[in-house]
């Protein structure tokens, strides 16, 4: 019973005629209403993306006629365009994005995991490092990325500029961070007893980690490897100065070049591309979804 | 266990993710061995080119490693973000050999010590006067020159038929052809003080005067008694007055209107002669008329090359720049694919055949180059934001005489 | 009431039970054994690999480094102890690479001149300085030449517009040959000397493009230079470099130009020669930063209104996220999945993308807003200074939702459902039950991300530079700083304006405002409590 004030003061009064619909409404019905008040301010700017791939020679705000013009020139045009390899920054995007995504939660879990059940000296100052390290203002952090990546491509060019491994590996730099407190604050919510239980039946550490408390709070897991793959999905300042190749480009850093200069930008074939490119998150979030909410809790399980 | 049914097992799972970490990391490490072709590379250059000028380069590309054994890699970039990059990559030496630029970088290359000079030598009559001038900074040449950009005055030839004599004219026949909007020009919040220049200039009031060696920082010409009557014509069109000149017409919305037919005249660039053709539009391009005392004159904006001063293959970078690109036949050949108005005298009378780059070399005859000094940066800080002021109805002297104060105060 | 037998049989299957247990337990532990050497195996094949390369390339610190941490990783999961390390030491490797590097290079930024005019180095700036130096000589022809070698090194065989033709090296000025080898009006060979073809020169272009063959005996009638390897000029210097006493002299007017200290060849009147080159200044910055004119008069403005909309915007996102989350949590109701993936669109698109969409939505004479939902209303959303702000935080409320409601979403499953049940059966409100039980479980994990997100916000430069890029601005205040300017941005404005970029302000800039979100986030952090359990 998740009902709150907000939700029960009322947009009632005129639906409450019939019993049983009345009951209905005040148990779910209500929410259909959020529900679909929400739907229409969140995709409704977006509506005018969607008009501006469907429009081949569409503007994207120049017109308050939406859907004047109906086409899939614009995705034909970004599929088949030789100098922009959508379908390789796909693969790209979908190949950097997955891997930072599970590498973030891998680490960011063994972090947490040790932040919330051990007691060890350094433990309060690292845990207000990691957040405050992600404070600082990025102005000027590509300056010292490129120098940083420049150097390692001088020894070992294959983790440097121009790979993928580079930019993971950047990305990687993150992984202990805010997320790491979500996870932590998660972790903090799981009851000891479990930890306590497990050890008195003889688990190791490493075995009550794995076992039983990356399952325990595996809605976080979820929740920060979607965060990880949106966020590394639409990274563009790094991405673009250490992806040099355009077949080695990602979404992100591929299609903003159609739109950066404006007199020549193609707002049609950046939204087809921008469209396909969310798709992936959509079904990422599709998939998690069960495990987001699925009625998993810590109650649950003891 | 509950979970168990959930058929997630976040170990596994867990277990992938650092395996595929230390995999990720031993695969580096091994490809590592492998990764030294680049060496000194000292048969390829690498050039940077604007994202939408690559197609154009390719063949080019091609045919001069057909000719020398010398590749040329281009590397497509973000236009937004070629400068800023170019600037911090050349001192690590890892920055391309020439990259694309425009002319009005060259102040801060040059100040950065980024760019080579190069020798047009003999060349430098076969370019168009306005490109020659745009490659030259403090009497040296730094740039190959490609194409010209300018604004014109595109006309809907459907709806207007003939050419406007006068501003007032123009503005009479654009609403006798009964259109929402006689005459559109990209504006914004803070104006477009490069799209409205050459109505400025048409008043006698140029940012800076100067000489052939170029513009002069030491002499501000915008406050002059031309910009003080320039500044009254922009608070007549504006909000108050006539309202041809509205803040609120973004690009987006000019284009949106001409390509509708919604409006007579557009005062833009050839980037966007493509939409308006594609669109079905009688396209003309005209003149732009001057509503003062003098023609009104467009900033020409060149495109151009530029050699990085830490390339290690200068002798290359040279021989392709100004022995093959600087060609009559490479320059018609990249117009043939980019559509823009060719540097080279010979290539740009060859593509005046057709008549809309005949009407736009028409007007960059009177073009000036847009100026290089990075004194100009403090004229934009301020320009747009009092030419809006105005627009909007505030009192045009005093937002002038301001405008010429706080540019001269940054400048100092 | 059980017999001996009985116990004695639950005692034995105890005993099994138990030995079952330790020998499973074992067997995890070898395998993870297996695994940790395994990985650790990984890690040091790539360590000594790294090691080869790094020795190979004479860079003794990097590599002294890379063996340390290699032998620290080592000691610290082959070690009984060191429990915490184990889990934290692959996540603090990348964060101290990536992100504490970052961090301290772009602080020692803050000490440096490094900047338009300050791009790089002295020795590049030397020869940046040398190679605009080179002035043509007035007039003078294009030579024709072929580079060739003989055992004095490279030269050049030239073939003035007249036809004649002339041989020398770098310290060999010109002289008249007879007999050359001609090949359309230009010579390309002569006796004792080797010609290059265009791939020998292309492999030597380094040597070439420095050779400066002496026109003739007398130095001020400069030296021949080729370009691109078959034309050569004559070129003066305007510059002489003198290497000893570290000067540069104007040529034409004698004036000498020391390095006297500031990043430039200066003159004593202080005229610099540019480009000059990265030095470090010390505190220069940070003065600059508190007495830079342009920033003081806004400064109070824009730092109130940077506090005022990283507050609202984490409130109203946050707010408007833990509410849908509620509501959407609900496991009797239908099309949940529907709903909540249309809420995350808004945060799977690029977010400049979103932000222009949204200022052509606002807009005052043709956006939808006025246009369509208000009736050809002028409200003017961003050009109004109050408006303006308004604005910016209902499409950061836009921008932002998605992203709480997702940790929200997360955040609820860690409440047991029993304790919520029990308050239901003991007839609490669902508002008590929200306020006095969830709120402050929900609070215990995301208080942290609350203030990152105030902090994110503090620093949000993109969606002020996409929505407004600052504006409006007044048209009568000489700074270029406009009404929904925050912090980063006004920096941006000031430390890069048109073609001056000076990192080095503005990194001296971004420590200051690190130091104000640093402050008030630990503040923050000890207020809330998020910290408590931490003794």
């Amino acid at each position: 019973m998740n009902t709150t004030v907000t939700a029960s003061t009322g947009n009632s009064p005129s639906t409450r005629r019939p019993f049983r619909f009345g009951r209905w409404f005040r148990a779910t019905g209500w929410r259909h209403i959020v529900g679909v008040i929400m739907v229409i301010f969140s995709v409704f700017p977006l509506l005018y993306v969607l008009s501006a791939a469907l429009n081949p020679r569409g503007t994207l705000t120049g017109s308050n006629h939406l859907f004047a013009e109906i086409g899939f020139e614009a995705f034909g045009r970004i599929l088949s365009d030789p100098t922009n390899p959508f379908g390789a920054w796909f693969v790209n995007t979908l190949l950097v994005a997955s891997i930072t995504a599970v590498a973030t939660v891998f680490l960011g879990a063994l972090a947490a995991y040790s932040f919330s059940r051990m007691r060890f000296t350094g433990r309060r100052v690292g845990l207000m490092t990691i957040v405050l390290v992600q404070m600082f203002p990025q102005l000027l952090a590509v300056v010292a990325i490129f120098l940083l990546m420049s150097t390692i491509s001088d020894w070992f060019p294959a983790i440097g500029l121009n790979t993928h491994i580079g930019l993971i590996m950047v990305y990687m730099g993150g992984a202990l961070g805010v997320n790491t407190y979500l996870m932590y604050g998660f972790f903090n919510t799981i009851p000891r007893d479990i930890d306590e239980a497990a050890k008195i039946d003889g688990a190791g550490h490493a075995r009550i980690f794995f076992t039983i408390i990356l399952r325990l709070v595996a809605p976080i897991l979820a929740v920060v490897g979607l965060l990880s793959f949106i966020s590394t999905t639409n990274e563009f300042v790094v991405a673009s100065i250490l992806l040099i190749d355009p077949e080695k480009q990602t979404l992100a850093v591929g299609l903003y070049k159609l739109v950066s200069n404006p007199n020549y930008a193609d707002w049609s074939a950046f939204s087809a591309g921008a469209i396909m490119a969310a798709l992936p998150v959509m079904a990422l979030f599709l998939f998690l979804q069960k495990y987001i909410v699925g009625g998993l809790t810590a109650g649950a399980v003891k | 266990m509950k979970v168990k049914s959930m058929g997630f097992n976040p170990r596994s799972m867990l277990m992938a993710g650092a395996l595929a970490t230390t995999a990720v990391l031993a695969l580096a490490g091994c490809a590592g061995g492998a990764g030294d072709a680049s060496g000194d590379g000292s048969s390829a250059l690498t050039v940077w080119v604007d994202a939408e000028r690559v197609d154009a380069l390719k063949a080019a590309a091609a045919a001069y490693e057909n000719k020398t054994g010398v590749a040329v890699k281009l590397v497509s970039k973000d236009t937004a973000k070629i400068k800023d990059d170019f600037l911090q990559q050349v001192p690590t030496g890892k920055g391309p050999d020439i990259t694309m630029g425009a002319h009005d970088w060259l102040g801060e290359l040059v100040t950065n010590g980024v760019v080579a000079p190069i020798e047009l030598a003999d060349k430098q009559d076969d370019f168009l006067e306005v490109a020659y001038a745009a490659a030259t900074y403090d009497g040296k040449q730094y740039m190959l020159p490609y194409a010209v950009e300018n604004l014109a005055l595109l006309r809907n030839a459907d709806l207007v038929p003939e050419a406007a004599t006068s501003f007032d004219d123009m503005i009479a026949k654009g609403t006798a052809a009964g259109v929402t909007h006689p005459f559109l020009v990209q504006q914004g919040p803070e104006s477009d003080p490069y799209h409205l220049y050459p109505f400025q200039t048409s008043f006698g009031a140029p940012v800076f005067g100067g000489d052939e060696n170029g513009y002069d920082a030491t002499d501000l010409q915008i406050g002059n008694e031309g910009g003080l009557a320039y500044a009254q014509w922009l608070s007549a069109q504006g909000k108050n007055g006539t309202g041809v000149l509205n803040t609120e017409i973004t690009g987006d919305i000019a284009s949106q209107a001409f390509l509708s037919g919604d409006a007579a005249f557009w005062l833009t660039g050839p980037w966007n002669v493509t939409a308006a053709q594609d669109a079905g539009i009688n396209l003309a391009v005209d003149l732009i008329t001057s509503p003062g005392v003098e023609a009104a004159q467009p900033f020409a904006g060149v495109k151009g090359f530029f050699v990085s001063e830490q390339s290690k293959n200068k002798v290359a970078a040279n021989d392709f720049l100004v022995n093959y690109l600087g060609t009559e036949d490479v320059q018609t050949a990249l117009y043939a694919s980019g559509n823009v108005l060719p540097a080279l005298k010979a290539s740009a009378e060859a593509a005046s055949s057709d008549p809309i780059v005949a009407g736009f070399a028409a007007v960059g005859a009177e073009a000036v180059p847009m100026p290089a000094i990075p004194e100009m940066g403090a004229v934009w800080q301020f320009w747009g934001i009092a030419e809006a002021a105005i627009i909007n109805g505030e009192d045009p002297t005093a937002i002038w005489r301001k405008l010429a104060a706080d540019v001269q105060g940054a400048i100092g | 009431m059980s017999t001996p037998r009985d116990e004695a049989i639950i005692k034995q299957s105890r005993r099994s039970q138990s030995a079952a247990r330790i020998a499973e337990a074992a067997s995890v532990g070898l395998r993870m054994l297996l695994i940790k050497i395994a990985l650790l195996g990984i890690v040091d094949a790539i360590a000594v690999y790294a090691l080869l390369v790094l020795f190979l390339d004479e860079q003794w610190l990097v590599a002294a480094l890379v063996a340390i941490v290699t032998i620290v990783v080592n000691w610290i999961y082959f070690s009984r102890r060191h429990l915490p390390a184990k889990y934290l030491t692959p996540g603090v490797i990348f964060l101290v690479v990536f992100q504490i590097f970052v961090v301290g290079y772009t602080a020692y930024i803050g000490f440096t001149n490094y900047g338009t005019g300050h791009n790089s180095d002295k020795s590049q700036a030397v020869d940046a300085l040398m190679s605009s130096a080179l002035e043509r000589v007035p007039d003078s022809p294009t030579y024709g030449v072929t580079v060739v070698e003989n055992i004095a090194g490279l030269g050049l065989l030239v073939t003035d517009p007249e036809g004649d033709v002339s041989v020398g090296g770098t310290d060999a000025p010109l002289e008249r040959v007879k007999s050359a080898e001609m090949e359309a009006g230009k010579a390309v060979a002569v006796d004792g000397y080797t010609s290059l073809s265009f791939a020998d020169v292309l492999a030597r272009q380094g040597e070439i493009a420095a050779l400066r063959v002496p026109f003739s005996d007398d130095p001020n009638d400069g030296a021949l230079r080729t370009p691109d390897g078959s034309s050569a000029y004559v070129y003066t210097s305007t510059l002489i470099y003198d290497e000893q006493a570290d000067t540069m002299t104007d040529a034409q007017t004698g004036t000498v130009y020391q390095d006297n200290g500031t990043g430039a060849f200066t003159t004593e009147d202080g005229d610099a020669l540019l480009p000059g080159w990265r030095i470090n200044v010390g505190l220069d910055n940070f003065a600059r930063a508190f007495s830079e004119d342009s920033i003081r008069n806004p400064l109070i403005n824009v730092t109130i209104w940077t506090i005022v909309f990283a507050f609202l915007s984490v409130a109203t996102t946050f707010f408007l996220g833990l509410f849908l989350a509620l509501v959407f949590n609900d496991l009797r109701m239908k099309g949940r999945k529907f709903y909540r993936i249309a809420m995350i669109l808004p945060y799977a698109f690029p977010a400049f993308l979103s932000a222009l969409v949204w200022a052509g939505l606002l807009s005052e004479s043709f956006g939808f807003i006025n246009q369509v939902l208000l009736g050809g209303a002028e409200i003017p959303w961003l050009t109004d200074p109050t408006l303006a702000k308004a604005s910016i935080l209902f499409v950061n409320l836009w921008l932002g939702f998605p992203y709480m409601f997702l940790v929200c979403t997360g955040a609820l499953q860690s409440i047991p459902g029993d304790i919520v049940e029990a308050a239901t059966v003991d007839g609490a409100k669902p508002w008590a039950i929200f306020r006095l039980i969830k709120l402050p479980l929900l609070l215990v994990t995301l208080a942290p991300i609350l203030i990152s997100s105030f902090a994110f916000n503090f620093n949000n430069f993109n969606l002020i530079y996409m929505l407004t890029g600052g504006g409006p601005r007044d048209p009568l205040a000489s700074v270029n700083v406009g009404s929904t300017d925050i912090l980063i941005s006004m920096v941006y404005k000031v430390a890069f304006t048109g073609q001056l970029r000076d990192y080095g302000l503005a990194s001296a800039f971004t420590i200051i405002i690190f130091v104000i979100v640093a402050t008030i986030s630990i503040v923050s952090f000890k207020k809330t409590k998020a910290l408590e359990e931490l003794n």
